[in-house]
C-alpha cells in the first residue's frame, strides 16, 4: 500500500453565506487547496465531492463533474460521494484508497453543503430524518435531535452524569470556536449572554443561569436545549492528497493519513443492545488505529462529531479516550480542553465551527492538518503530532474515522 | 384516500439458529446470517427505556407543537420506538401499553397509523 500525504487544504468560512451556491462554495475551497498545495499547473487524476443533498436542497445534481469543469481539471475522474452527514469522511476515504492502491497519484477531495437558504419550517429536519429507518423510526415523527434527546436521557440515567456537564462541552466548543476565524459562531456563550443583556432580552447572573432559561435556550428535544445542538451552515472544505513519495515536491511539511476506518451499525437505533454505545465507531476507530499501528493513548488531538453535545461524550468513550460512562465527567474535569489530557474539537466542533453536512468530515481533517503543522493560531494544541476524527453518519449507523500524523 | 394501515400486532422475529430476537424486516440474521426465523409477537406490558419530548417536529407533524417519543421494551424483549400519549409524569422504567391509532397525515396527504404508548397508571 502506498503512503498517502495531505499537501494542501482549503476552507471557506462556515456560516450563513448568502449569494453563493453549493458549486461556488466547492470551487472556492478547491481552488484554495490547489493554491495551498502548489499544484496549480498539475493534472489531477480524481476529484471526490462529499455532499449529502445538493439535489434536494439546491436542485443541483452532477456537482462533481460540474466542479471539475469549472475549476479547469478536465479530464480528471469526478465522483459525488453521498453518505449523509459522513459524506466528507467517506470522500476522504475514497481519495485515500485511490492513492494507497497506486491507481492515482494526485487527488482533490472536497466536501460542502448549502443549507441556510431553506426557510420552510421542518423541511431540513424532515429531509435529514429520511436517513432513519422508514417503518420503525421515521413515520413515528423522529428527528435526529429526538434521537440525541433519547440518548442523553439514557446516558444521564445509566451513568449518573449531570446535564450541566454536557452543557459545559457546548461552553468549551464555543470558547474554541471564538478563536477560529472560519467558524460559524466566533463567540463564547458568555459573549452570547452579554449581548442578550445589552439588547434588553433579560438579566442573568452567570452562564449557567442563561443556559437554564427557556427563552434564551429553549428545549429542542428534552433534556436537550438549543445550545446542546449544532447549527446548520453553509460552507466547504478541501484537501489535496498525493503519493507520499512525491509530497515534498509540493510541500515542506506534508501530513500523512496513516489510518482510515469505516463501519456500519444497525439502522434501527433501538435494536442496539445499548443505545449509548456506538459500535460503528468502536469498529472504525479500531481499523484506523490498527492500520496506523497506534493506540488511543498516542492521540494528541481529536475532532469529533458533536452534532449534539451528548455525541462528543459518547464518541470520546467509544474512540477509546475514556472508559464507558466516564466521558461526561472527563469533560467536566477539563481533560478535553485545549491544554487538557486529550483536547477535543479545538476548532469549535460542529457546535461552533458549524455543520454544512457534507463539509464536516473534510473540515475535521483540515483542522488536524493545521494543528499538526502548528498553524492553528490561538487554538493551537502544543506539540500535536497525531490526530483522529470521528465523522458520524445516519444516527450512528455509518461512521468514518481518519487518523493523521506528522510526516 | 388510501390508508397506510399496518398490521396491529407488534411482531419481531427470532433466529432459528442463534436465537437472536430482531426487527421483522431483516432478511438474514443480524448475528449469524441465517435466513430461517420464527415470528414472535410482543406480549405483556412494556417498560420505558428512555424518552424525549420533541419540540421541533418534522414537517409531517407540523400541526403539533410537541410530543413525547420513547423506546419501550416488552417482557419478551421486543423493543419499539413510538410516541407516548402524554408528556406528563414520564420516567424511565414506568409501565405502558400499546394503542394503535392514526398519528398524522404524511406529506402526500395519506393517513399514517402506528402504535403509541399509554402509561398504565
Ligand atoms: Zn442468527
Amino acid at each position: 500500500m502506498n503512503k498517502v500525504a495531505i499537501i494542501g487544504v482549503g476552507h471557506t468560512k462556515f456560516g450563513r453565506l448568502q449569494g453563493k451556491n453549493i458549486l461556488d462554495l466547492l470551487c472556492e475551497a478547491s481552488l484554495e487547496a490547489i493554491d495551498n498545495s502548489n499544484t496549480g499547473d498539475k493534472e489531477f487524476d480524481s476529484v471526490y465531492v462529499g455532499a449529502m443533498s445538493p439535489g434536494v436542497l439546491n436542485h443541483m445534481t452532477g456537482i462533481a463533474s460540474a466542479l471539475v469543469d469549472r475549476i479547469g481539471l478536465i479530464p480528471a475522474a469526478a465522483d459525488h460521494i453521498k453518505n449523509g452527514p459522513a459524506s466528507g469522511g467517506s470522500a476522504i476515504k475514497a481519495g485515500f484508497l485511490a492513492i494507497a492502491s497506486g491507481v492515482n497519484d494526485l487527488v482533490l477531495v472536497v466536501g460542502g453543503e448549502k443549507m441556510t437558504h431553506i426557510t420552510t419550517p421542518g423541511f431540513i429536519t424532515s429531509n435529514v430524518a429520511t436517513i432513519t429507518h422508514h417503518q420503525a423510526e421515521r413515520r413515528h415523527g423522529v428527528s435526529l435531535p429526538s434521537f440525541a434527546g433519547l440518548l442523553t436521557r439514557a446516558y444521564l440515567e445509566k451513568y449518573e452524569a449531570k446535564l450541566e456537564w454536557i452543557s459545559e462541552i457546548a461552553i468549551k466548543n464555543h470558547k474554541n470556536g471564538a478563536l477560529n476565524p472560519i467558524a460559524h459562531f466566533q463567540k463564547t456563550i458568555d459573549e452570547f449572554m452579554k449581548s442578550a443583556i445589552q439588547k434588553g432580552k433579560g438579566q442573568w447572573n452567570d452562564v449557567n443561569e442563561f443556559l437554564r432559561d427557556d427563552k434564551t435556550n429553549p428545549i429542542i428535544a428534552d433534556p436537550l436545549r438549543l445550545f446542546h445542538v449544532c447549527p446548520i451552515s453553509d460552507g466547504a472544505a478541501a484537501v489535496v492528497l498525493c503519493n507520499a513519495e512525491i509530497a515534498k515536491n509540493y510541500c515542506d511539511t506534508p501530513v500523512l493519513i496513516t489510518g482510515v476506518g469505516q463501519a456500519t451499525d444497525t439502522h434501527i437505533v433501538h435494536e442496539r443492545e445499548d443505545v449509548t454505545v456506538l459500535n460503528a465507531l468502536r469498529n472504525c476507530s479500531n481499523q484506523a488505529y490498527k492500520m496506523a499501528n497506534k493506540t488511543p493513548q498516542d492521540i494528541d488531538v481529536a475532532e469529533l462529531h458533536d452534532a449534539f453535545e451528548i455525541l462528543e461524550v459518547i464518541e470520546s468513550e467509544d474512540i477509546g479516550f475514556f472508559k464507558k460512562g466516564e466521558g461526561a465527567r472527563a469533560a467536566h474535569e477539563g481533560l478535553t480542553e485545549i491544554g487538557g489530557k486529550i483536547p477535543i474539537n479545538p476548532s469549535g466542533g460542529l457546535k461552533a465551527r458549524g455543520h454544512p453536512l457534507g463539509a464536516t468530515g473534510v473540515a475535521q481533517v483540515v483542522e488536524l492538518f493545521w494543528q499538526l503543522r502548528g498553524e492553528a493560531g490561538k487554538r493551537q494544541v502544543e506539540g500535536a503530532k497525531t490526530g483522529i476524527t470521528c465523522n458520524f453518519g445516519g444516527f450512528g449507523n455509518s461512521i468514518v474515522s481518519i487518523l493523521v500524523e506528522r510526516m | 384516500m388510501k390508508i397506510l394501515k399496518d398490521v396491529e400486532k407488534i411482531e419481531w422475529k427470532k433466529c432459528n439458529i442463534c436465537g437472536l430476537l430482531q426487527y421483522e424486516d431483516h432478511l438474514r440474521c443480524l448475528k449469524c446470517k441465517n435466513n430461517d426465523f420464527e415470528r414472535i409477537e410482543a406480549s405483556g406490558t412494556c417498560k420505558l427505556l428512555t424518552f424525549t419530548i420533541l419540540k421541533a417536529p418534522p414537517a409531517e407533524f407540523r400541526d403539533r407543537q410537541s410530543y413525547a417519543l420513547g423506546i419501550v421494551e416488552f417482557e419478551n424483549g421486543i423493543r419499539v420506538l413510538g410516541q407516548i400519549t402524554t408528556q406528563e409524569n414520564l420516567k424511565i422504567g414506568i409501565e405502558l401499553k400499546p394503542v394503535y391509532k392514526k398519528i398524522c397525515n404524511n406529506l402526500d396527504g395519506n393517513e399514517v397509523h402506528a402504535h403509541v404508548f399509554k402509561p398504565i397508571n
